[in-house]
């Protein structure tokens, strides 16, 4: 989240608010956005170390809006993880754990629970395709993302069918 | 459920070459009810295909019963089998499902001259399925001047010429690219909305996910026979399911 | 049935080439057959049905003058006596013109044996006595017509005047100039000023027989002779002929004609089914893929066969309709015209004929069909096909010639052709056949020319026969034109034991320069009187062979001679003995100024004009018939086949290329993968296709030529001409051949070849997917 608002705060200044609506507007409805709440706590912190820097600007009739702005520091901690690859497991590390110990303790057969996941996963590719279906006259990040999630899922229904294949 | 309208019993098939035998598929019960969609997946050298041909009558089963329309037909000859292909089995293929030498129009009306409609009505029909996907003005074209998926999807409007029970489908978007499988996954939600009953062999989840059964097969047999359930989901968690954003 | 006609009504439009080709061979085919069986002796000899129409005789005898015809009634197998009649000699002089003539006397009414029919003008009449009927090929030959004025010369060189006032046919004789003299009917009054003499008029009496065969007629000739001999003491029969003998000589050069047809026909027939079956096979394993699809869709197999055989046989229909229709307008000019003015009307064949044979070629389209198409039938309804490589390893041939550096696209072109055995086994049959049938028929072109241009080696050195009072000075006269002049006295003598007639032949001298120079095949020519040469008919006729004595009666002597040697005869069958005249006077026969003249030319010099200038100078000259003639119609056959051959082969390498490209489309994703570019991927193509089709063209080239020599010499052989009368085609034909076929079977396989690669270079996926190239 931090870097998420941090690359925002770079096009130009805003407030938290408008923060949110932005992620909202860019990634679509299927953007599992936080609540309000977060992105004031992550603006908070940024600023406690020195990434953002805040002002408040007086409004007539309503509350003063704090505007959050990119500061230098901010701005080479952005630049750094632009020019980085980005590392993250993408194994289901809980799922893959569960075939290969749960069977040994003698607690579950390893075919239901490939067969039991992937129940579990088809009908998440069932929400996605509906998902694509009414997403087509979004923009081109919506319908990516959606594209994204439903080729890892392929990938994690094709690996799962290699677990089949190997382990039972 | 009333009756379905295809189901089999012990079903099997070996094949023999060079004197080893080998089991493509054996001991499958299966059903299909009316107006529902079923999807086979399983990996490759399961047996999805095999299945499906001989649910067809493409190929002889070696044993077991199966039950078309509360008919047995595993034992019917070539020519019989021919003839009920004609009226209530509906097949596509992954490729090739065009005949070469003739126009698409001709592809089209095929089916119903063949099933015994008169030349006017088989054109009428023609008229009306051409029209549904929007393939009016390339009638009188050859086959190869269609692109993939328009192929495939005049292929799925043939096979669906004359009502038939059951539609087979063996990975009808194998060789498509991603426009091409979309245009035929609509089709084939339509033709499901309008009450056909499907059974589809394919490794791509995003077709077996709209069914509303996937059977899966392994080693040819059934490891799982199951419905799709649509978890209810809002839709901002649906991405989230699958993907985590991290930043 | 709707879904069968759709579905072949739009293939015959898809692949409208195909078809055409099919419907051509199918339509070539019909019409060779129905040209051979035309010729073929006894279906449609025009002679045969005059003779049936004129109630001719078995045996027309030529009897001492004055023998009383009533015993022969008595005789035994005579089943009915002819009216005797009276027959002399004589020249027509016509146009500057000599030809010999036969007068023969009747009266006003027609007689009942041997009815001439009048086919212009009236018959012989009361009241006309130099009114005079003339045989139609004679009057045809020297340009006489109704009311012309003819001049008729006889022996002693009186002329008679004679007016035309009726043409008439008879199957007495065969046509003139085949058979000379020409015919004449007069009145006796007429006869008698030509030949005042009445003692050197012959009687003619026609006989109809209980049996026709040699043997009877000899049976019955022996009889006469004995029987009259008893009463007169001498043999009475001067000579006879037969109808048999008529017939024979009239199918003669046909029969060789007819001979030479009959094996185009029957290896076309053979070739044939071959080409359709080519053809076939190749659409159906293009077809694989749209033939599963049907099944697919509920065609039942049995469907299938009825459609594949049901669009075949309907071309082959179309095809042996055109056939038949092709075979009746070559024929229209009636090149087996009759001599004009006969009143046979030649129609080509019955019609139950024609309609066989275009059943029977249809009926072999239909079972070349079934066999592929029942192949068909069983092809598996599964459309997954993708097709399976060539079970090839690469060869160990191969490899060498990858090790040597030849050049990739060669090898690989070359290892494919090699692996799939079926598929070339058909194209390298499908080309070969048509080439055997291709060399024969050059074959046969060469052999005529060889007839016309050295006559001397079919045994035709002398080309005309001259007589006349100054016949005997016709060298020194034209040394320019004329090469040498032999003096000939030719006897029709009968064979000893009396079952035929054979021409007994003195001419020149039996050693020395002056001998004539007969054309020996076996055995050597003679060199003293007591030696002879003989023809194939004659040994056949008499059952001798070279090295053998025999002995004839020639004008009531004895000759005997021995036979050294067998030369070619084209004149007489081959019925002939001959000597030197020197033979003949030693057995005290003659000397006697000679009957004729057999005149040899020079070198260059050409009958028609040579006959033209001594004709002028007051001879009577004919012609001796060339079998290069009547041989004319071959040429035509020749042309004809060959076009449609090379058509048949032309078909069978078409699908042969289409069927190789097809199979190896998505070979050439690999191949370019593996680092060929498209052009050399283009060359492998095209030599995967041509090397198949160049072996067969190879192939049926020297079986042609291997075979050829066999059938023609053959041919001749029977025909009674005698052997060794092939003369191959030279070597600058067969290397054109050899050329052609080379050029066309490349460009095919380039154009061809250039089509799919185009189709794949638009689109560019073809590389990485080649199974998705379409088109």
């Amino acid at each position: 989240m931090r870097l998420h608002l941090l690359a925002l705060l770079a096009k130009e200044p805003a407030h938290g608010y408008e923060l949110k609506l932005a992620l909202e507007q860019t990634f679509g409805e299927a953007y599992p956005s936080p609540n309000i709440g977060q992105i004031y706590v992550t603006l908070k912190r940024l600023e406690q170390d020195g990434l953002v820097c805040s002002e408040d600007v007086t409004q007539t009739d309503r509350p003063n809006k704090r505007v959050y702005e990119l500061t230098p520091a901010g701005r080479e901690v952005l630049d750094a993880w632009v020019a980085e690859p980005s590392e993250g497991p993408r194994v289901r590390d809980e799922f893959f754990i569960k075939l290969i110990l749960v069977p040994m303790a003698g607690l579950a057969d390893r075919m239901k629970l490939i067969n039991s996941q992937r129940r579990h996963y088809l009908g998440i590719m069932r929400n996605l395709t509906a998902l694509a279906a009414t997403s087509e006259t979004a923009d081109p990040p919506a319908r990516l993302l959606i594209e994204g999630a439903i080729l890892h899922l392929q990938a994690d229904l094709d690996w799962l069918e290699r677990c089949q294949e190997e382990l039972v | 459920m009333n009756d379905p309208v295809l189901r089999t019993r012990g079903l099997a098939k070996v094949y023999r070459a060079d004197g080893v035998a080998a089991e493509a598929i054996r001991g499958v019960d299966i059903e299909v009810g009316a107006g529902e969609f079923v999807a086979i997946m399983g990996p490759s050298g399961s047996g999805k295909s095999t299945l499906l041909h001989v649910l067809g009558g493409l190929e002889p089963a070696t044993r077991g019963e199966i039950w078309l329309r509360g008919q047995r037909v595993e034992r019917l000859s070539t020519a019989a089998w021919a003839i009920l292909r004609r009226r209530h089995v509906g097949f596509v293929f992954q490729s090739f499902n065009l005949l070469s030498n003739m126009t698409v129009a001709d592809n089209v009306e095929l089916p119903a001259l063949l099933a015994g409609a008169s030349p006017k009505q088989a054109r009428k029909r023609r008229e009306e399925l051409l029209g549904e996907l929007g393939l009016t003005a390339k009638a009188h074209a050859a086959p190869s001047r269609l692109s993939g998926g328009e192929q495939q999807r005049v292929a799925l409007a043939r096979a669906l010429a004359n009502e038939p029970s059951l539609l087979l489908a063996d990975e009808p978007t194998g060789n498509l690219d991603s426009i091409g499988a979309r245009d035929v996954l609509r089709l084939l939600q339509r033709t499901h909305d309008n009450g056909q009953a499907i059974l589809l062999v394919s490794h791509d989840a995003r077709v077996a996910s709209r069914a509303d059964r996937v059977i899966h097969l392994f080693d040819g047999m059934v490891a799982d026979d199951a419905p799709v359930i649509r978890a209810p989901r809002p839709v901002r968690d649906v991405v989230g399911d699958v993907l985590e954003l991290r930043g | 049935m709707r879904g069968t006609i759709r579905w072949a009504r739009a293939d015959l439009r898809a692949r409208r080439g195909q078809a055409l080709l099919t419907i051509g061979a199918v339509a070539g085919v019909v019409a060779a057959l129905v040209l051979a069986t035309m010729l073929l002796e006894g279906a449609v000899n025009p002679w045969k049905a005059l003779f049936a129409r004129t109630h001719g005789a078995d045996m027309v005898m030529y009897l001492a003058h004055g023998t009383d015809p009533e015993a022969l009634d008595h005789l035994p197998r005579i089943r009915q006596v002819g009216v005797p009649y009276y027959t002399a000699p004589a020249t027509l002089e016509q146009q500057a013109v000599k030809s010999p003539v036969q007068l023969v006397a009747m009266g006003p009414r027609l007689p009942q044996m041997s009815t001439p029919i009048v086919v212009a003008g009236s018959w012989l009449r009361g009241g006309d006595a130099d009114g005079v009927v003339v045989e139609a090929s004679f009057a045809a030959a020297v340009h006489a017509g109704l009311d012309d004025q003819i001049r008729v010369q006889s022996v002693d060189a009186d002329v008679v005047l004679m007016k035309i006032i009726g043409i008439a046919d008879t199957a007495d004789q065969g046509f003139y100039p085949q058979w000379t003299p020409g015919l004449i009917w007069v009145q006796q009054a007429a006869l008698n000023r030509v030949e005042p003499i009445a003692a050197e008029q012959e009687e003619v009496v026609g006989l109809r027989l209980t049996s026709t065969s040699p043997q009877v007629e000899g049976e019955v000739a022996q009889n006469i002779n004995d029987t009259y001999q008893s009463y007169t003491g001498r043999l009475v029969i001067e000579r006879f002929s037969t109808a048999a003998q008529v017939e024979a000589s009239m199918a003669s050069n046909d029969r060789l004609v007819g001979l030479l047809l009959a094996v185009f026909g029957i290896i076309a027939l053979v070739a044939a089914p071959c080409a359709i079956a080519n053809v076939t096979a190749g659409r159906v394993l293009m077809y694989r893929q749209d033939i599963a699809m049907l099944k697919a869709l509920g065609f039942t197999p049995g469907q299938v066969i009825r459609m594949l055989v049901g669009t075949q046989m309907l071309l082959g229909i179309v095809g042996a309709c055109l056939g038949v229709l092709a075979a009746r307008v070559v024929t229209a000019p009636a090149f087996v015209r009759p001599p004009a003015g006969s009143a046979v009307g030649l129609a080509p064949l019955p019609g139950w004929w024609v309609t066989l044979i275009a059943a029977g070629v249809v009926a072999t389209v239909a079972v070349a069909t079934l066999i592929p198409a029942w192949w068909a039938g069983r092809v598996s309804p599964v459309a997954a096909v993708r097709v399976t490589p060539p079970r090839g390893h690469l060869s160990r041939i191969a490899r060498l010639g990858l090790l040597v550096h030849l050049p990739a696209p060669l090898v690989l072109g070359a290892r494919d052709s090699l692996n799939r055995r079926l598929p070339a086994l058909l194209t390298v049959f499908g080309v070969a056949i048509p080439l055997v049938v291709i060399t024969i028929a050059l074959s046969c072109w060469s052999t005529i020319d060889g007839f016309k241009g050295d006559p001397a080696r079919i045994g035709l050195a002398a080309t005309l026969n001259v007589t006349g009072p100054s016949a005997a000075g016709v060298h020194d006269s034209d040394r320019a034109q004329v090469e040498a002049a032999f003096p000939a006295d030719s006897f029709p003598t009968l064979v000893p034991g009396g079952n035929g007639t054979f021409t007994a032949l003195a001419i020149g001298d039996s050693a020395g320069s002056r001998r004539y120079p007969f054309h020996v095949v076996q055995g050597s020519m003679y060199d003293s009187p007591q030696q002879a040469v003989a023809g194939q008919g004659f040994l056949d006729l008499t059952g001798l062979s070279v090295g053998e004595w025999v002995t004839v009666s020639i004008e009531g002597r004895n000759v005997t001679v021995r036979i050294v040697g067998r030369v070619l005869d084209p004149v007489d069958n081959g019925d002939v003995l001959a000597f030197g005249r020197d033979a003949l006077t030693k057995q005290g026969i003659g000397p006697q100024p000679p009957q004729y003249y057999s005149v040899e030319l020079r070198p260059g010099v050409s009958a028609a004009a040579a006959k033209a200038r001594l004709s002028r100078n007051g001879l009577s000259v004919t012609e001796v018939a060339n079998p290069a003639d009547s041989l004319g119609v071959v040429r035509v056959v020749i042309v004809v086949s060959v076009v449609v051959l090379a058509v048949i082969a032309l078909a069978n390498l078409l699908t042969a290329t289409a069927i190789g490209l097809r199979d190896h489309r998505h070979e050439t994703g690999v191949l370019a993968a593996i680092g060929l570019t498209p052009r050399q991927v283009m060359t492998t193509l095209v030599v995967n296709t041509t090397i198949l089709t160049l072996i067969g063209v190879a192939g049926g080239l020297v079986a042609g030529l291997v075979v050829a020599p066999r059938l023609i010499n053959m041919q001749g052989r029977s025909s009674g001409l005698g052997a060794e009368i092939y003369a191959g085609p030279s070597a600058l034909m067969v290397a054109f051949v050899v050329c052609i076929s080379v050029f066309v079977a490349t460009s095919a396989a380039v154009l061809l070849a250039r089509r799919t690669m185009s189709g794949f270079m638009r689109n560019e996926r073809w590389l990485h997917e080649p199974e998705l190239a379409t088109g």
